[in-house]
């Protein structure tokens, strides 16, 4: 395949960052379509409009999803992207894996596809970028059996759940999220490889609010671990940070000179909902009013931690801007157990309860998160057998968390409004 | 009273071939039998994709089903 002429494209080198293009062009010593990928953008941008058609029937036998059909409009002109089908891998939770392992996939790659990769998707998985049909069920033969690798999900299928690095690496974690992902991937193998709902479905999972995968902006169903007793306090600790013995936020923001920690400046006033107080030199919080926001924990962690009584919120709806615009997700089930010596029993049955009702009411290509905003969030809530609570209430004056059933009305929805007006004027 | 797997599976299939529209969403087969669970419909149109009566059809974001023959195949344009 001929290098083309390509100088917009190759602008993109110019600034100061590292630049796919360079990339794409070292790529091409090996994998010659990567020129025509490079000849089919230029095209792109001086047309100003995509040349990429949109999906496709490819797939694996068996599964229905894993694989997104690429075709381009302009097969003639590059021929080497004329089919350029993307390939999903299953990410092991917390992404951790050896560097063997990542070896074989990118030398299965390179023999089964164009060599190029995107590590990792926005969902997570490692992304396999271009590979022709013919290539698909021997890819999908040589990663199951010789690297006994799977594929992710695509399309309307639950798509590849994602954790944190959770207990593995990190003191915060309040659920072995690393468990909870591998449990529920392998419980729900059918709805990630073959279609079940209306549209796509998101799990991720965070060990503690921080919310390192950002679960409650990019998940249909958030898992956010979190503790319902008392934020732990060591005294003798907290003297230690206004001695200055030890660095605030771990050292995390040493390369300048902040000044003497300053407890007041620095945590209290920063507290959402002020429950914090020094009282002499001693730190008292206000368990009640703690929103779980997680700075004093970052800024002390050798004299704050979290909870020894823990667990995780679920929110659920999160998505990203392609209809209403981007939406977080809604804090559910304030406090959830998740105990990996009942298989996560609980989190299973939430799911499940979701699932019942979206696949029932939700439309074609509607979130959850839509479906829940369209009907309300108070059937919701019914629907998930919760007690609706303050902290489910947006705006207290403008949206009312206390609803009268039809039983509970005189007369039910049909009473007359004539015969109610004449007692009550308008 | 919901309709048996295989009555199931020959009303989603003859929906497949014979709707205006050659592709069609899991949804669109729920009308099929009211009375059966969605789980349950959209578990019967994958038996026949794995049959070989049905394909899926998938923009990379959002899976539709058709018959055999009627999804838009750009490899056999």
């Amino acid at each position: 395949m001929p290098k083309h002429d390509t100088p917009m494209i190759d602008e993109l080198e110019s600034g100061p960052w590292p630049s796919f293009v360079t990339d794409l062009k070292r790529q091409a010593e090996k994998s010659p379509q990567c020129w025509d990928i490079l000849g089919k953008m230029e095209l792109s941008f001086r047309d100003r409009i995509t040349h990429w058609k949109h999906g496709g029937i490819v797939g694996v036998f068996g599964y229905g999803g894993g694989i997104v059909g690429r075709y381009s409009d302009v097969p003639e002109q590059y021929p080497g992207v004329a089919h350029f089908h993307t390939v999903r891998l299953n990410q092991p939770s917390s992404k951790f894996y050896t560097t063997e392992k990542l070896r074989q996939v990118c030398d299965l790659w390179e023999k089964r596809g164009s060599g190029m990769t995107n590590m990792h998707g926005s969902t997570g998985d490692l992304v396999l970028l271009g590979t022709t049909t013919d290539q698909l069920e021997p890819l999908f033969y040589d990663l199951t059996h010789d690297l006994n690798w799977d594929l992710g999900g695509s399309g309307s299928n639950l798509r590849t759940p994602s954790c944190c690095l959770g207990k593995a690496r990190c003191e915060y974690s309040c659920i072995d999220t690393q468990a909870l992902c591998h449990h529920l991937t392998m419980h729900y193998q059918d709805e990630i490889h073959r279609p079940a709902f209306p549209y796509k479905f998101k799990f991720k999972f965070s060990g503690c609010p921080n919310d390192c995968v950002a679960a409650i902006a990019r998940s249909d169903f958030a898992v956010i671990g979190t503790w319902r007793d008392d934020i732990r306090i060591d005294q003798s600790q907290v003297k230690g940070y206004l001695n200055g013995d030890y660095a605030p936020n771990a050292g995390a923001h040493s390369g300048r000179d902040w000044g003497k920690f300053d407890i007041e400046k620095e945590v209290l006033d920063l507290c959402p909902t002020g429950c914090m107080r020094m009282n002499g030199e001693e730190l008292q919080i206000d368990n009640s009013n703690c929103t779980r926001c997680m700075h004093c924990i970052n800024v002390m962690p050798r004299a704050l931690r979290p909870g020894l009584e823990q667990g995780a919120t679920i929110c659920v709806g999160a998505k990203a801007p392609i209809l209403d615009g981007a939406q977080f997700a809604t804090m559910t089930i304030p406090f959830l157990k998740v105990d990996p010596d009942n298989e996560f029993e609980e989190v299973v049955e939430v799911i499940e309860k979701i699932w019942d009702w979206w696949m029932e009411v939700g439309k074609n290509r509607e979130r959850v998160g839509e479906t829940i905003m369209r009907i309300g969030l108070p059937t919701f809530l019914k629907v998930m057998e919760v007690d609706v609570l303050p902290q489910h209430i947006k705006e207290p004056r403008s949206n009312p968390y206390v609803f009268w059933g039809e039983d509970e009305v005189e007369g039910g929805w049909d009473r007359s409004v004539v015969e109610f007006r004449k007692r009550h004027a308008q | 009273m919901a309709l048996s797997k295989e009555e199931l599976k020959a009303a989603i299939l003859d929906k497949a071939i014979n709707a205006p529209k050659p592709q069609l969403y899991v949804k669109d087969f729920y009308a099929c039998d009211p009375d059966s669970k969605p789980r349950a419909v959209k578990n019967a149109a994958n038996e026949l994709v794995k049959e070989g009566k049905m394909s899926f059809w998938s923009s990379g974001s959002t899976t539709m089903y058709a018959a055999k023959g009627r999804a838009k195949d750009e490899e056999n344009r």
